[in-house]
């Protein structure tokens, strides 16, 4: 008689509610966030079709520099082949085209080198170049210091030493 | 509904919220970024200005096939293609006269030279 009177306690008694944990929200946050992902980058990224002279690669950059230079060469144009240097957005023009001119000339292409050589010279002249050429080659000049290491007209090997 | 729906509902939801964020990410916060593009990719004027600068070259230099080997650059298409193209855009942004010449010679020295058509 005990053991029955037990019996329907328990079975009379509520259910305890279940206490689940919201790790199942958080479970379908990062599944969705993966599967953004994946549609975004990987199934239909951004597709860059009108770039500009500045987004293209190394090797693209210096042909397209290199063209300009013997444009300039020939036309002696230097507000066009400034403005069409501008759109490589190089951090210092100068010193890029003479870096350049100093490989292409290594690599035995001395008309194109001077080519790159004439035009960071010229370049070299105008105030907003040279301040260019100051800030990034030489932080600190000083009235002794030697002059930025650039090509110049009749030189085409720019050297480090002043 | 009972709970067990609710919380398919609130799972579903979940991974929307998820998908949302993630697309905000890849396509506005961080998305795809191509460093090295292809000259293929420039925007008609830069290509159209690479095209002049070819046909200056070329106005100098009378180098025909270097003229054809700077062209490759923009891609594998047809010269003329891209030239007619850029002679186009030019006539239509009022490039000066001289400069749609410069084209319109090396387009014809191409016709002429090899008899390419488009």
């Amino acid at each position: 008689m005990t053991m029955l009177n037990d019996t329907q306690e328990v079975r009379t008694s509520p259910p305890a509610p279940q206490k689940r944990s919201p790790l199942y929200l958080l479970t379908g946050l990062i599944l969705g966030l993966i599967l953004g992902l994946v549609y975004a980058w990987v199934i239909n990224p951004v597709i860059y079709e009108d770039t500009t002279p500045a987004s293209l690669g190394d090797a693209d950059k210096d042909f397209y520099r290199s063209t300009i230079a013997q444009v300039y060469a020939h036309t002696g144009d230097l507000e066009r082949a400034a403005l069409r240097l501008a759109l490589l957005e190089d951090e210092d023009p100068v010193y890029t085209l003479g870096v350049q001119a100093q490989r292409v000339l290594a690599e035995g292409q001395e008309a194109e080198a001077r080519a790159l050589a004439l035009l960071a010279s010229v370049l070299q002249g105008l105030p907003q170049y040279q301040q260019t050429t100051t800030e990034s080659v030489s932080p600190q000049p000083t009235a002794t210091d030697p002059p930025p290491s650039i090509p110049t007209n009749t030189l085409p090997i720019p050297t480090s030493t002043p | 509904m009972n709970r067990r729906v609710w919380r398919f509902v609130f799972f579903g939801l979940a991974i929307l919220a998820g998908f949302t964020a993630g697309l905000g990410y890849g396509w506005v916060i961080n998305p795809v970024r191509y460093k090295s593009t292809s000259p293929e990719t420039l925007r008609r004027d830069y290509q159209t200005d690479f095209i002049l600068m070819t046909a200056e070259l070329y106005n100098t230099e009378g180098d025909l096939p270097l003229a054809l080997a700077r062209l490759d650059f923009l891609g594998d298409g047809s010269p003329l293609a891209l030239l007619n193209a850029a002679i186009d855009f030019a006539h239509t942004h009022h490039y000066a006269p001289t400069d749609l010449q410069l084209m319109q010679v090396l387009a014809a020295d191409i016709v002429l030279v090899l008899g390419e058509t488009e």
